[in-house]
C-alpha cells in the first residue's frame, strides 16, 4: 500500500476496533547531512525514518502511540495498544479531533538535495571564515536538506497532505589566537534553496565578526542596572521564554500565567509587535498544519504592546473556554523599529549587548538569570569591550514592557524574522 | 529487542559499525487533576557508520530488516567515498582495541498494564490535591524509557546493551502576592518501574518534604548577585561535574580550543577533588548509565579526568585517540538509531571526601546552600552555569530564608581552586540527559562541595 492509503486503513481499522474518534498522522522523512569538525569536512550522512501517530478518543478517554514501521503487520498491534492505552486513561471532556475542514495538499521547497552544491557552498564557506576571519575556529557545522512528506487524517473529514523541503545550516565556533580562546557561539538558519553561499545567511557576518574582536574580554564595571540591547539570535529564546510562561497551555490551565486577564489588554511596550508567520514569505522553515490538525494561519500576537491572542491548543481551549489559538506559535516576526543599532547603541548610557544569554529556565513568574556571553559593555553611547563573567537578571515581563527601542535592521533566520531590542532595569554583575 | 547482526558480518568490507536500536520511551501526564497525555512511541532502525580512505559515511532506516541492513552499508559507503573523493585527506587508520562482546541481561516483555500506571499517578495526584488544596498548580508525569542497542562491527566487536530508566516528576506551584511560585523533584532513575515505585504512598513523605520547601520559597528572596562562598548539595554537585569540567575534556572539544586543552597534567582544581567519568561500575555499585561497549565497539574504561586536583585525561573515541596517540576510552555514544556516536560522558562524578554535611553548613558565616538545580551549559573557556531551583541563605552557620530562582556560574578551573570541603555523602543524579547534537542520558554523581561561585540575583 502506498503512504496515504496505509494511513487511510489505519484511521478505519482504529474505528473498527471501538475509537469514537480517530486521528493519523503519518510522516516520511530524508535527511542528506554534511557534518564539518573543527575545520574539516568528516562526515556525510544519510537518514531515511517515518513516524506514525495514532490517537483514539472513546468515551472522554484519549490514547496514543506513535511507531515508526510503516506496514500493515506494524499496524494491528499498535492498534491494539493505543485502544488500550485509550481505555485506561481517565476521562477528560475537553480531550477531542479537529473538526472538518477542506481536504488540501501542501507544498513547498525542493524535492531533492543537490550534494555537489551542498560541498561547494561549504567548502566556501570554510575557505571564506578562514581567509576573512583568520582567528576563527569552526568547531561544528551541518548542512543538511531534510524532505518530508506527512499525510494528516482524523474521523471528521481532516485530509491534509504537506511535503516540505529545506537546507538547513548551523555552526558553532570561537576565536583562537595563541593561548586565549574566546567563548563558544553558534547560529543557524534555514532556506529554501542553496543560491546564497552561507557566510550571507542569518547573522552568521555579525557573529563571526564579534567572536574575532572577543579575544581579550573583560568583566563589567561591577554591579548595576543598566540597559540591555538583545541581539537577534537572542531575541528568539527570550520570545519563546516569555509565551510558554504566559499563553501557552500549561500556565493558562493551571492558572499560572501572570497573562491571563491580559487578552486585549497592554502585555508588553507600546513599541513591540510580535506576529507568528508560519505560512509568511520570508519565512523557510514554516508549517501548514497545526499540531492538532487545523490548517495553520498567521496571527498577530501582540500588537503594539496588546496581547491579540493567546497560544491554545484545541485541549487547552477546550480547558479553559478561550479561545483556540490559530497556529502553534514559533516563526517569530517582530516588527523593526525607526532607529537604527548604530542610534540605539549611541543612546545607551550604561549597559550590554547581549549576543548569547546562557541561563538557568525562567519561572513562571517572569525572573531570569544568567551568563551574557559573547556580549559587549557598553557606555556612553558606544560599544566598550567584550565581556566575560558577566551575570545578568532581570524579569522577562518586565523586560519586554521596558522597550526603549526596536532596531530597523532585522535578520531573517529562515524560522524567523527579528531585530534588535533595547530594554532597561537588568541587574548586570561581574565576577 | 536482541537483534543477531552476526548473518551480515560478510556486508562489512571497510571498516564499518552496524548498529540495530530500538528506542521505547511511555509518558503519562497529570494536569490540575486530569489526564493530559497518555502516549508511548517506538523508534527502532538500523544504522551503518563507515570509515574509507579518511573520511566518513553513515546512513540508518527505519525497522530491522535484511534490505535495511544493506540500504545503510551502501549508502554509508557510498557517503564516505563521496566525500574522500570530493576532499582527498590521509587515511590513517583507527586504533583496533581487543574484540569485545557484550551482552546485557535481556528485559522481560511484559510493561506494566497502562491501567495500573494511570491509577497509580491518579493517587499520587489525589494526595497532593486533598493535603495541599492550596496548591495553585499540580502536575504528575511518568516518563519510562528503554534503549536496546545491538551492535557488530568491522573489528569483531559485537555488543547487546539495554538501558531502561523510570523518571517520575512532581510539580507543585503556589501563588505568592499574584505570581506563580514554583518547584519540581524528579523521582526515580535506572530501572524498570515496578522496581523503583513500589506504592504511591512511599512518594508521600518526599512530597511533603517538596511542599515544605515551597513554602518557604513562596516566602524566598533574591540572592545578592556576587562571588560568594556556596555549599553545593551532592544533587547539584555531579551537573558542576558534567557541565564545567566533563564538556571541557570531551577531546572533540579540546581539539576545538577547549582551556583543557593546555592544562593536561596541570593542578586546576584544589587537591580535595578528584573526577571521574565512569563506565559503569562506580563506589561498589552500578552506575546510573552503566557503559560496557561504546558503540564503537570500545571496551568502555574509567576516565580519572582529575586526580587530587589534576587534570589527568580526556574522554576519547577511536578517532581522538589516534589523534592524541592514547587508547580510546569507550565514551563514543549515540543516542537514537539514526545518530552517529559523538564523545560523550557516560556518569561522571567527582569523588566524596570526609567532612559531614551539616558541619560544612554549621561552619559557613555568610553564603548560600544551594539544594537542586535546573538545566546547565558549559563553555570552551570552562565557565559554565546552571539554574537553581532551590536554596537558601546561610547565616552564622544557620539555614535562614529560602532564595528564589537564580542562576550560579564560574570559570570551572577557578570555582575547583576554591573548594574547601568535599562530604562524605555521596549522590548520584539517574535522570539526566545531554544535549550535544543529539540528547544522551547521563549519569551525574557527587559529594557535597563548599567552594565559591557567581550567583545571579539582584
Amino acid at each position: 500500500m502506498e503512504m496515504k492509503e496505509l494511513n487511510t486503513y489505519a484511521l478505519q481499522a482504529l474505528a473498527e476496533a471501538g475509537a469514537e474518534k480517530a486521528e493519523t498522522v503519518l510522516s516520511n522523512s530524508e535527511k542528506t547531512e554534511m557534518n564539518l569538525e573543527n575545520g574539516e569536512l568528516k562526515l556525510v550522512r544519510t537518514t531515511v525514518d517515518h513516524h506514525w501517530r495514532l490517537t483514539a478518543l472513546r468515551g472522554q478517554q484519549r490514547g496514543s502511540m506513535s511507531i515508526n514501521q510503516v506496514t500493515a503487520e506494524a499496524l494491528s498491534p499498535a492498534v491494539t495498544e493505543v485502544m488500550a492505552i485509550a481505555a485506561a486513561s481517565a476521562p477528560d471532556p475537553a480531550h477531542d479531533i479537529a473538526g472538518y475542514q477542506r481536504p488540501k495538499v501542501f507544498r513547498k521547497g525542493e524535492t531533492n538535495p543537490n550534494l555537489e552544491l551542498m560541498f561547494q557552498r561549504l567548502k566556501t564557506f570554510t575557505q571564506e571564515v578562514s581567509t576573512r576571519f583568520p582567528r576563527i575556529v569552526l568547531l561544528s557545522a551541518q548542512l543538511d536538506f531534510t524532505r518530508s512528506t506527512t499525510h494528516f487524517q482524523n474521523s471528521n473529514g481532516v485530509d491534509f497532505t504537506v511535503e516540505q523541503g529545506a537546507y538547513n545550516f548551523s555552526v558553532m565556533f570561537s576565536a583562537k589566537e595563541g593561548a586565549s580562546s574566546s567563548s563558544f557561539n553558534y547560529s543557524g538558519f534555514s532556506v529554501l534553496n542553496l543560491e546564497e553561499e552561507l557566510l550571507n545567511g542569518g547573522s552568521l557576518r555579525i557573529l563571526l565578526d564579534q567572536a574575532d574582536q572577543g579575544l581579550a574580554p573583560r568583566k563589567a564595571p561591577g554591579k548595576f542596572e543598566g540597559a540591555v540591547i538583545i541581539a537577534p539570535d537572542c531575541l528568539e529564546g527570550f520570545l519563546h521564554s516569555l509565551l510558554g510562561i504566559t499563553i501557552s497551555d500549561g500556565p493558562l490551565i493551571t492558572g499560572a500565567s501572570l497573562f491571563k486577564d491580559k487578552l486585549n489588554q497592554p502585555g508588553a511596550s507600546p513599541l513591540l509587535t510580535v506576529v507568528s508567520q508560519p505560512l509568511g514569505p520570508e519565512i523557510a522553515h514554516g508549517y501548514f498544519i497545526t499540531d492538532d490538525g487545523y490548517e495553520a494561519q498567521n496571527t498577530t500576537i501582540i500588537q503594539d504592546g496588546i496581547l491579540k491572542t493567546f497560544l491554545l491548543s484545541l485541549y487547552g481551549a477546550n480547558k479553559t473556554g478561550l479561545p483556540r489559538g490559530v497556529n502553534d506559535g514559533g516563526a517569530f516576526v517582530v516588527t523593526p523599529g525607526q532607529q537604527s543599532l548604530a542610534e540605539i547603541i549611541k543612546g545607551v548610557k550604561k549597559g550590554i549587548l547581549l549576543t548569547r544569554f546562557s541561563g538557568g529556565t525562567p519561572s513562571l513568574n517572569g525572573d531570569f538569570s544568567g551568563i551574557a556571553k559573547n556580549s559587549f559593555y557598553v557606555a556612553d553611547g558606544a560599544i566598550q569591550y567584550p565581556l566575560n563573567e558577566t551575570m545578568i537578571a532581570g524579569n522577562l515581563i518586565s523586560l519586554f514592557q521596558e522597550i526603549t527601542a526596536v532596531s530597523r535592521e532585522q535578520v531573517n533566520f529562515g524560522f524567523a524574522l527579528l531585530p534588535w531590542i533595547a530594554s532597561q532595569g537588568v541587574t548586570i554583575a561581574a565576577q | 529487542m536482541n537483534t543477531d547482526l552476526s548473518s551480515f558480518k560478510d556486508l562489512l568490507t571497510d571498516y564499518t559499525e552496524l548498529r540495530c536500536q530500538e528506542n521505547y520511551s511511555l509518558v503519562i501526564g497529570f494536569l490540575q487533576g486530569d489526564n493530559t497525555t497518555n502516549t508511548r512511541l517506538t523508534t527502532c532502525g538500523v544504522s551503518a557508520r563507515v570509515y574509507k580512505q579518511g573520511a566518513w559515511g553513515f546512513a540508518s532506516y527505519p525497522g530491522i530488516s535484511a534490505e535495511g541492513v544493506e540500504f545503510v552499508i551502501t549508502t554509508a559507503t557510498r557517503n564516505a567515498s563521496f566525500l574522500a573523493a570530493e576532499d582527498p585527506r590521509p587515511a590513517y587508520s583507527l586504533p583496533r582495541g581487543p574484540v569485545t562482546n557484550h551482552r546485557d541481561e535481556p528485559g522481560t516483555a511484559n510493561r506494566p498494564r497502562p491501567e495500573h500506571l494511570v491509577a497509580f499517578l491518579k493517587e499520587i495526584d489525589n494526595y497532593m490535591a486533598t493535603k495541599y488544596p492550596s496548591l495553585a498548580g499540580r502536575a504528575v508525569t511518568l516518563n519510562c524509557s528503554e534503549l536496546n542497542k545491538t551492535l557488530l562491527t568491522s573489528d569483531g566487536a559485537s555488543a547487546y546493551s539495554r538501558l531502561p530508566r523510570s523518571l517520575l516528576k512532581i510539580d507543585m506551584t503556589v501563588e505568592q502576592a499574584g505570581a506563580p511560585v514554583h518547584l519540581q523533584e524528579v523521582f526515580g532513575g535506572r530501572g524498570e518501574f515496578e522496581d523503583l515505585f513500589t506504592t504511591p504512598a512511599h512518594l508521600f513523605p518526599q512530597i511533603d518534604w517538596l511542599y515544605e520547601h515551597l513554602m518557604r520559597k513562596r516566602e524566598g528572596v533574591f540572592a545578592t548577585a556576587g562571588l560568594k562562598t556556596c555549599i553545593l548539595a551532592p544533587e547539584i554537585t555531579g551537573i558542576l561535574a558534567h557541565e564545567a569540567i566533563g564538556h571541557t575534556c570531551e577531546a572533540d572539544l579540546v581539539l576545538g580550543g577547549s582551556i583543557a586543552g593546555s592544562h593536561l597534567g596541570q593542578p586546576v582544581a584544589s587537591p580535595l577533588v578528584s573526577l571521574v567519568d565512569f563506565a559503569h561500575t562506580a563506589l561498589g555499585e552500578t552506575c546510573p548509565v552503566p557503559v560496557f561497549v561504546d558503540d564503537e565497539g570500545t571496551a568502555a574504561q574509567d576516565v580519572p579526568l582529575i586526580d587530587h586536583g589534576v587534570l589527568k585525561g580526556f574522554l576519547h573515541n577511536k578517532e581522538s585517540a589516534r589523534h592524541f596517540g592514547v587508547a580510546p576510552t569507550g565514551n563514543a555514544r549515540a543516542f537514537r538509531f539514526s545518530d552517529e556516536p559523538l564523545i560523550r560522558m557516560r556518569n561522571t562524578a567527582i569523588l566524596p571526601g570526609t567532612a559531614e554535611l551539616d558541619e560544612m553548613i554549621a561552619s559557613l558565616d555568610d553564603g548560600y546552600y544551594l539544594m537542586r538545580a535546573s538545566n546547565g551549559q558549559a563553555d570552551s573557556t570552562s565557565e559554565f552555569m546552571f539554574g537553581v531551583t532551590l536554596g537558601y541563605e546561610v547565616k552564622n552557620g544557620k539555614l535562614g530564608r529560602a532564595i528564589k530562582d537564580t542562576t550560579i556560574s564560574g570559570l570551572a578551573f577557578q570555582v575547583l581552586q576554591t573548594v574547601s570541603e568535599v562530604s562524605r555523602e555521596f549522590k548520584w543524579i539517574s535522570g539526566g540527559m545531554c544535549g550535544k547534537k543529539q540528547l544522551i542520558p547521563v549519569g551525574l554523581g557527587g559529594p557535597a562541595l563548599k567552594c565559591q561561585v557567581m550567583i545571579g540575583g539582584r
